[in-house]
């Protein structure tokens, strides 16, 4: 076992897990932050997508000690005191989720992918989710709600 | 009992323990498919060594006989750096088709090369590109050109107590231009056929070319060159007849194999099809930037 101190949603927090734990299994069991969803367990679905460092990442398969030092973000981060992020909004706007599963993984990619590039067009909105599956929307109300998003941005952000 | 988990944080350090260990213990790159073989139960290493601490596999060189890459370097950082759009633009080009954004964010060079699935992207690239790599073990350092560096199926010339640490990727001849075209069903998924082409077009005779590589993955228990269509093409001029016929050389070359994404045929038939679409597209980029023609 090995005592880990991780950096999530801005927050310091201590856990002790297996030396070779999963970030997945840190985040979900560890620390109950299950916003975070196990979906294949293998890095196809994209239910688990988490951020490192601002970068997307699947926690299924990252090592919880490699994250040491490291910035992560979840989905419990997006709110701040109480207020949904503008992502969210859109998301319940444009009924971007049915069953919900896959929204947590989606919420994170697609936050990463605007902090990278304010203003995706549709193909950049597609590639940045390209590691997310969703099984009951089609995609087309996650991609419009994106695009609100990136259209609420200034032409030069 | 608990897997262990080893973070040298030199690289005396890293073979120090990879020499200890040998098969007990296997390298974690960037765990993108490492991780997953875990979890399918198909290897059960007793130690993880990681190689994320050692600065000496991470990074770029620009050096006068072309670029040297750390095996660490990740996919994102190929599909995305300057250096290699210009060095070597297929490279590129298989990188930004490596599985999702999720992968290339944490996937190295190394540890794609080194697990060696068939279907991965970057070895067809870096086999037209001519490209090799430095093996390094305590007690030496050893180089090998790609073209030797793959066995059989998840299988290298790396041991147990060895570490790929660079990729070392030639300058392209003067001229030459090269394309990387994938097929697969949906686009995280490995390559159904991946062909990587270059010409280097011949600086008297129009249309034909000085030299042909190329790179063939998924469709042959290891990654390859298809030398049999590369000497049909150098030197010929490049007519459609020719390039079909180099389509059809090729896959006779491969040895595909059937799996639940496609049949052993099928396999052999986008081969065709991807050369003469890559020496297509490849002829198309010369005529459109006005060389390889006199």
């Amino acid at each position: 076992m090995a005592k880990l101190k991780l950096q999530i949603n801005g927050e310091e927090m201590e856990i002790e897990a297996k030396e070779t734990a999963l970030l997945l299994d840190v985040l979900r069991q560890g620390l109950e932050l299950t916003g975070t969803k196990r979906g294949c367990e293998t890095s196809h679905c994209g239910a688990c997508t988490v951020l490192l460092d601002g970068m997307a990442v699947h926690s299924c398969v990252v090592l919880a000690a490699r994250c040491e030092g490291r910035e992560i973000a979840t989905v419990e981060g997006l709110s701040q005191d109480g207020e949904l992020s503008e992502l969210q909004r859109q998301f319940l706007k444009h009924g971007a989720l049915q069953c919900g599963y896959c929204t947590p993984g989606m919420l994170m990619a697609a936050t990463a992918l605007l902090r990278r590039n304010p203003r995706p067009n549709l193909e950049e909105i597609k590639i940045g989710l390209d590691g997310n599956l969703c099984r009951c929307t089609g995609y087309t109300g996650i991609f419009d709600a994106i695009q609100a998003c990136a259209q609420g941005q200034p032409e030069n952000a | 009992m608990d897997r262990k988990l080893i973070r040298p944080e030199t690289m005396e350090e890293a073979l120090r323990e990879r020499e200890k260990y040998g098969r007990d213990a296997l390298p974690i790159a960037g765990g993108q498919s490492l991780l997953v073989l875990l979890r399918n139960k198909l290897i059960d290493p007793q130690v993880l060594i990681d190689l994320q601490t050692l600065n000496e596999l991470q990074g770029m060189k620009r050096q006068d006989m072309g670029l040297s890459i750390g095996a660490m370097t990740t996919i994102h950082s190929l599909a995305s750096s300057a250096d290699i759009q210009t060095a070597a633009p297929i490279l590129a080009q298989g990188a930004s088709k490596v599985g999702s954004t999720a992968i290339r964010n944490l996937g190295t060079i190394g540890g794609n090369l080194c697990h060696n699935e068939p279907g991965a992207d970057l070895p067809p690239a870096l086999l037209a590109l001519n490209a090799g790599v430095e093996l390094r073990r305590r007690k030496g350092t050893r180089k090998v050109r790609l073209s030797e560096f793959f066995r059989n199926f998840f299988e290298t010339v790396v041991t147990p107590d060895e570490l790929l640490c660079s990729i070392e990727v030639p300058k392209l001849p003067e001229g030459a231009s090269g394309v990387y075209l994938k097929h697969a069903i949906s686009s995280e998924d490995l390559a159904i056929a991946g062909v990587a082409v270059v010409l280097v077009p011949h600086e008297k005779q129009a249309g034909t070319m000085r030299e042909v590589r190329i790179g063939l993955g998924g469709v042959s228990p290891v990654p390859l060159r298809a030398t049999k269509a590369e000497s049909l093409l150098n030197g010929a001029v490049l007519s459609d007849e020719v390039i079909r016929e180099a389509g059809e050389v090729a896959a006779s070359e491969t040895e595909p194999m059937t799996d639940p994404h496609a049949s052993a045929d099928y396999r052999r038939k986008m081969v065709k099809v991807l050369v003469r679409r890559a020496i297509a597209a490849v002829m198309g980029q010369f005529e459109r930037n006005g060389n390889g023609k006199a």
